[in-house]
C-alpha cells in the first residue's frame, strides 16, 4: 500500500501563504500559459462569440444585428433542419451500436491470443485512422458507385446493382457502413479491457460448469461496462459530429435529396455557402445543448448497468 | 542592455536568477501573444495592410486543381520577371475550399489583394463592397478594349471587377462515336430537333451507348434555354428572371428525354450531374461549357470531340446569346500603392499572351480580343475550336444578362435537389419548379433585410 500522506516540508522551510504564488507555482503557469491561452483565445472566446451570434443575423460581411431568438424559431419551419436531425440521429442509431458490436467482436477474437496479433491489431486500427478522410470517402464512391466493387460483385451472382450513393434509400446506408468499417479505435479498448478481466473468474465459471455463452453474459461482459459506457459516449459524440464523409459523397449537398445531410453538413452550408453565420451559430449551439443532454442521459442511465466493482 | 548586464552581475546569485526567471516569463508571454497574434493574422500573413510595404508583395487568390497551380505558378514566375517590382505571393484552394477560405477571410478583413469571385458570389460580394472600382488603377490596361467589353464587364454601371476568361454554353460531340455510329452532327437545329435525334440514336444505339447525359442542372444551358424562351436567369433588379413555366419546360424537355432512354438514369451517370469521367466516352452529345473540352478531351485521349453552337428555338428573340465571365476583382482595402501593383498583375494575366503559354485556355477564351488572336498561334486543336466559337457568339450583338443576386448562392444546389426530386418521382415538374422558385426567392428576401 503506497503512503498517500502528504510529505512533510523540508526542515527550514515555511508554508506559503495562502494566495502567494511560489517559484513552482511561476513555473507551473508559465507552462500552462500555452494551452491556457490555446483555450481562452481558440475554443472559449470563439464559443461566447458564436453564442452572440446565434441571436443576431450576421453575413459576415456586415455587422451582426440583433434579431433575438429568431434564428431558433426559424428552425421549427425548416424542413432541412428536421431533414438534417432525421438523418443524425438515424446515423447515430445505427451506426453506433453496430460499430460497438464489431469492435467487442473482433477485441475478444485478437484476445484469444493469436499469432501476430500486434499485424492483425494494426490492421483492423488502420482504418480509424483513415476512415474520416477524404481519400477514404473517394475509396467509397468507387466501391458504392454504379460501376463499383459491390456492383460487381452482385453482377457476378446474376443481380443488377444500383448507384448506392445516388439512391435516397440506400446512401445513407452506406455511410453507416463506412463508420462501422471503422471500428478500431473502440476494438483497441475494448481489448484492453478484456485484458484486465482476471483469468481465475473464466477458471472458475469453467469448473461451475459455465458454457462460453454464461461466461460472456455473466463475467465478460459486466466486467467491461465501464469500457462499454465509454466507447458508447465516445462514438455517440463523434457520430452526431459526422461531416467529412458526406461532404465528400455528396460533394457538400447531402443529397442525394437530402439523404446524407448530415446535421454538421447543414451547419456548414448555412455557414460558409449561404454566409448565414447567425443561424449557423444557432443550429451548432443546438447541436451542443443535444449532445449534452444526450451524454447526461448516458451518464444517468449508466448508474444502472455500468459496473465499477465497488 | 549594458546597464542590465551590470546590474545583474552586481547583484549576486538570486538576484540573477530571479532576472532569468522574469526573462523567461516576459519571453514566454511574448511567444505565446505572438503566436496568438500570428493566429488571428490570417492565412499567409501577406500584403494585407501591406500598401506601405516596400517589397510590393501582392496577394493572388484563385481556385482549380493541382495542375492549374502548378501552371500559374510558372506564369506568375515569369510575370516577376518581367515585372520586378511585383512579388507574387498565391493563395490557392480547390473550389470549395477556397470559398471557406473566402469566408473566413471576409470576416476577418484580410481578403487577398487579387481573387477570383465564385460564380454565385459576384453580386453577393458586390452587395458588401468587397470591389475596389478599377477606373482609378492606372496600371490596369484596358487599352484593347472597346466601349462595349468595358460595358460588358460592369457590374450595376461600375467597372469593379475584371473578365479573366470568357465561357459559352455549347454543344460537343464525341466524333469517334458519331463516326463509328455513321452519324453526321448537324450545326444548325432546334431543341425539338434535338430530341428527336436524341430518341431516334437511343433506339438504334448499342445499348451501353446514350445520345445525352441528364444534364439539366446545368446553368449555362438552362440560361440559354430561358433567354431562346426571351426569359433570363436573374433580371437588372436582382430577382428571378425566369417564370415557373419556363423552369418547367427546361425540365420536362429532359425528362422526356430520360423517360425515352435517351440519357442515363442518374445512378447510372453519378446522379443528376453527370460525371463525364463514368459515361464521357459511351455518350455522343454533351451540354456544357466552351472551356470545358480543354480539360475534358484528355480523359478519353483515344477519341475526338467537336464543340457546336446550342441548339436554337425557332422563335428564340435576336441577341440571346450571352458570354459568361469568370472575374477577378482587387480588394477595397488595399491602399492606392498597393491597387496599382495589383493593377500591373491584372494586366499580365487579362493583356499579355505570354500567360496562355503557361496556362492554357482552361479559364475560356482570352477576354482580351487581341490577345486572344495571338494566342491562336500556339492554340491546340481543341483551343481553337473553343475560340472559334466563342468569338462567333462575341461577334452577335447580345441583350444584356445580369448576374445572380445576393442570397442565391445556393440556387444551382436547391435545382440539384429538386432535379433528384423530379427524377425520383417524388414531386411533379411542375410542383418542383414552384417549389425551387419559391425556395430561391425566400434567399432572394432574406439578403435584402
Amino acid at each position: 500500500m503506497a503512503d498517500t500522506r502528504t510529505p512533510a516540508r523540508p526542515p527550514g522551510t515555511r508554508r506559503p501563504k495562502a494566495g502567494k504564488l511560489t517559484r513552482q507555482d511561476g513555473a507551473a503557469h508559465v507552462f500552462m500559459a500555452p494551452w491556457l491561452i490555446g483555450l481562452v483565445a481558440i475554443t472559449a472566446l470563439p464559443m461566447f462569440a458564436s453564442l452572440y451570434l446565434a441571436f443576431t443575423d450576421y453575413n459576415i460581411l456586415s455587422s451582426p444585428t440583433w434579431v433575438g431568438t429568431e434564428n431558433f424559431e426559424r428552425m421549427a419551419g425548416d424542413d432541412r433542419f428536421w431533414s438534417a436531425a432525421w438523418v443524425t440521429v438515424t446515423y447515430v442509431l445505427v451506426s453506433v451500436p453496430l460499430q460497438l458490436a464489431f469492435a467487442l467482436a473482433l477485441a475478444m477474437v485478437l484476445d484469444k491470443g493469436l499469432r501476430g496479433l500486434a499485424i492483425y491489431r494494426s490492421a483492423y486500427y488502420l482504418p480509424s485512422l483513415l476512415g474520416t478522410s477524404v481519400a477514404v470517402a473517394v475509396l467509397w464512391k468507387q466501391i458504392f458507385g454504379y460501376d463499383g466493387l459491390v456492383n460487381q460483385a452482385l453482377g457476378l451472382i446474376g443481380i443488377e446493382g444500383q448507384n448506392w450513393l445516388q439512391n435516397p434509400d440506400t446512401a445513407l446506408g452506406t455511410l453507416i457502413v463506412l463508420n462501422v468499417w471503422t471500428f478500431g479505435s473502440p476494438m483497441v479498448i475494448f481489448l484492453a479491457g478484456l485484458r484486465q478481466i482476471p483469468e481465475e473468474l473464466y477458471e472458475a465459471s469453467r469448473v461451475d460448469g459455465a458454457s462460453i455463452v454464461r461466461q460472456f453474459a455473466s463475467i465478460t461482459i459486466p466486467l467491461l461496462t465501464p469500457i462499454i459506457f465509454f466507447n458508447l459516449i465516445l462514438q455517440t459524440i463523434g457520430s452526431f459530429q459526422a461531416f467529412t464523409q458526406a461532404h465528400v459523397i455528396s460533394s457538400g449537398t447531402g443529397g442525394p435529396v437530402d439523404s446524407t445531410l448530415f446535421y454538421t453538413l447543414y451547419i456548414y452550408q448555412q455557414a460558409f455557402v449561404n454566409f448565414d453565420m447567425g443561424y449557423a451559430s444557432a443550429l451548432a449551439w443546438v447541436l451542443m445543448v443535444v449532445i449534452a443532454i444526450i451524454t447526461a442521459v448516458h451518464f444517468t442511465l449508466s448508474k444502472r448497468w455500468v459496473f465499477y466493482g465497488d | 542592455m549594458a546597464d542590465e548586464a551590470h546590474f545583474s552581475s552586481n547583484d549576486g546569485s538570486t538576484t540573477m536568477r530571479e532576472f532569468n526567471r522574469r526573462t523567461l516569463l516576459m519571453a514566454a508571454a511574448g511567444m505565446a501573444g505572438g503566436g496568438a497574434l500570428a493566429g488571428c493574422s490570417g492565412v499567409g500573413g501577406g500584403s494585407g495592410g501591406g500598401g506601405d510595404d516596400a517589397s510590393g508583395s501582392v496577394r493572388y487568390a484563385f481556385w482549380g486543381n493541382n495542375v492549374r497551380m502548378e501552371n500559374y505558378q510558372d506564369a506568375f514566375d515569369r510575370m516577376m520577371e518581367i515585372n520586378p517590382d511585383v512579388t507574387l505571393e498565391t493563395e490557392f484552394a480547390e473550389y470549395n475550399a477556397f470559398q471557406e477560405r473566402m469566408t473566413t477571410q471576409m470576416a476577418a478583413g484580410n481578403v487577398a489583394d487579387i481573387f477570383w469571385i465564385p460564380s454565385a458570389s459576384v453580386m453577393s460580394y458586390y452587395a458588401n463592397d468587397l470591389y475596389r472600382p478599377l477606373s482609378d488603377v492606372s496600371t490596369l490596361d484596358l487599352s484593347d478594349f472597346s466601349e462595349q467589353d468595358l460595358r460588358d464587364f460592369e457590374l450595376a454601371g461600375e467597372h469593379n471587377t475584371m473578365p479573366h476568361g470568357i465561357f459559352v454554353p455549347v454543344l460537343r460531340s464525341n466524333v469517334t462515336l458519331a463516326e463509328e455510329d455513321g452519324i453526321t452532327i448537324p450545326e444548325n437545329w432546334t431543341w425539338d430537333e434535338l430530341a428527336e435525334f436524341a430518341r431516334d440514336y437511343a433506339n438504334n444505339s448499342p445499348d451501353d451507348r446514350f445520345a445525352l447525359p441528364f444534364n439539366a442542372s446545368h446553368d449555362l444551358t438552362f440560361e440559354a434555354w430561358l433567354r431562346q424562351r426571351g426569359e433570363q436567369l436573374w433580371t437588372e433588379d436582382g430577382q428571378i428572371g425566369f417564370t415557373e413555366d419556363g423552369l418547367a419546360s427546361w425540365v420536362d424537355w429532359w425528362e422526356q428525354l430520360r423517360a425515352a432512354g435517351a440519357t442515363p438514369e442518374p445512378g447510372a451517370q453519378d446522379g443528376v450531374e453527370p460525371s463525364w469521367e463514368d459515361i464521357g466516352d459511351r455518350t455522343l452529345l454533351w451540354t456544357g461549357n466552351s472551356n470545358h473540352i480543354v480539360d475534358d478531351a484528355t480523359t478519353f485521349p483515344d477519341q475526338q470531340f467537336a464543340l457546336h453552337h446550342m441548339p436554337e428555338a425557332a422563335d428564340a428573340p435576336a441577341g440571346h446569346q450571352f458570354l459568361y465571365f469568370p472575374r477577378m476583382a482587387i480588394y477595397q482595402g488595399v491602399s492606392d500603392e498597393q491597387a496599382e501593383l495589383a493593377g500591373q498583375v491584372m494586366t499580365f494575366c487579362t493583356s499579355n499572351s505570354e500567360i496562355h503559354e503557361y496556362v492554357g485556355l482552361t479559364m475560356g477564351a482570352p477576354v482580351n480580343p487581341r490577345v486572344a488572336e495571338e494566342v491562336r498561334d500556339f492554340a491546340s486543336d481543341y483551343e481553337l475550336q473553343m475560340l472559334d466559337v466563342v468569338t462567333e457568339d462575341r461577334e452577335i450583338e447580345r441583350t444584356p444578362r445580369y448576374e445572380a443576386p445576393p442570397g442565391t448562392n445556393t440556387w444551382r444546389t436547391e435545382m440539384t435537389r429538386m432535379l433528384e426530386q423530379v427524377t425520383l418521382g417524388d414531386v411533379s415538374v411542375s410542383q418542383g419548379a414552384a417549389d425551387l422558385i419559391a425556395e430561391i426567392n425566400t434567399g432572394i428576401e432574406r439578403a435584402a433585410d
